[in-house]
């Protein structure tokens, strides 16, 4: 796993809890042309922070998931 | 739902009223009691200088030398208008007079309302109860410890000694407050210290109110959310956010419904 990949993954773990892994990965297989998650590198953040911003808002509440997206972008 | 005798508010609000009240209370009864006390020091200590401050004007030549049936003398005169004026003058005195020690005990000399009302003393009329305090008068200003219950009523005491020229003691000044006046102040005092323990009661109440009010407001959230996911539905936002232990478990609460969504947002087809 790239060291982006951890550092995501961990922000992620604070808001959306130990499922955070299946929902990173599949973000990054539809929204970043099938990339894998541990192959995640500094390039595809913007992309990945902009689509975590939209997901998690099926899962948390807006300011939740916008927060979260925020977090994924300054990585 | 859970009935209101089990409530975290029922029984917050009980467990802090029981504190307020047992608090309260101690704070009442030790205050109440040190008030008191010091109320009626501070009664004596009046006494005490009202008594020495009236012997240093009576003559003491004039009042050894009257006897039985003096009234009318304008010795006699002169020492009653003095004490009349100086009880007239301040109302917390109810009664100013003289007195001496004779082989029968104690009797009065010169009373301050002789010839004003009817019950007052005449020179010679010997004081039925007398006190240790009354001796110690002779020598040095003291108050009485206790109120007295007497033919003029209850009364507290001070005594000073009177002298004449040649600074001879020849008899007592003795200074009267009625016991009511002293118990009014204590009630008053009382009043007050109950009045402020009411408001503190009142206000700590209030706040108590609010803080159990906003934590279960908080608590209930989340219990409809648990209610909800336990029969199915998903549809869930955990909006409670606060600084403290219910935060942390909303907190808690919150990844543990997210992660549950996110593994049937997985097996959905």
């Amino acid at each position: 796993m790239s060291e982006i990949s951890e550092k995501v993954l961990a922000l992620t773990v604070q808001v959306l809890g130990p499922a955070s892994r299946r929902f990173l990965e599949r973000q990054t297989r539809f929204h970043l042309d099938g990339l894998e998650f541990d192959d995640l590198e500094k390039e595809h953040i913007p992309e990945l922070s902009k689509w975590v911003g939209i997901s998690a808002r099926l899962i948390v509440d807006d300011k939740q998931a916008a927060m979260l997206a925020e977090m994924i972008k300054k990585v | 739902m859970v009935p209101w005798y089990h409530s975290i508010i029922t029984k917050l609000t009980v467990a802090f009223i029981i504190l307020i009240l047992v608090i309260a209370g101690l704070s009442v009864f030790y205050t109440f009691g040190a008030t008191k006390t010091a109320l009626k020091e501070t009664t004596r200590d009046e006494l005490v200088a009202l008594a020495s401050v009236v012997a240093t004007q009576i003559d003491g030549d004039i009042l050894a030398s009257l006897q039985p049936g003096d009234e009318e003398t304008p010795g006699f005169i002169k020492i009653r208008d003095q004490l009349y004026a100086m009880q007239s003058s301040n109302s917390e005195i109810l009664y100013l007079y003289t007195m001496r020690q004779t082989s029968e005990g104690f009797v009065f000399v010169v009373d301050g309302e002789y010839g004003i009302i009817n019950d007052a003393a005449g020179i010679g009329e010997l004081y039925e109860t007398p006190t240790d305090e009354m001796e110690t008068g002779l020598t040095v200003s003291v108050a009485e410890k206790e109120y007295m219950t007497d033919q003029w009523g209850t009364v507290i005491s001070g005594y000073a000694p009177v002298k004449n020229a040649a600074g001879v003691v020849t008899g007592i000044v003795g200074v009267d407050m009625s016991a009511e006046r002293v118990i009014e102040r204590q009630d008053f005092i009382g009043s007050i210290i109950y009045l402020i323990m009411l408001i503190g009661i009142g206000i700590t109440a209030v706040i108590i109110g609010i803080i159990s009010k906003t934590m279960i407001r908080d608590i209930r959230a989340l219990n409809d959310s648990a209610e909800k996911i336990s029969t199915g539905d998903t549809n869930v936002l955990v909006t409670v956010v606060r600084n403290d232990e219910i935060g942390e478990l909303a907190g808690s609460f919150s990844r543990m419904v997210s992660s549950l969504k996110i593994m049937m947002m997985d097996e959905e087809p």
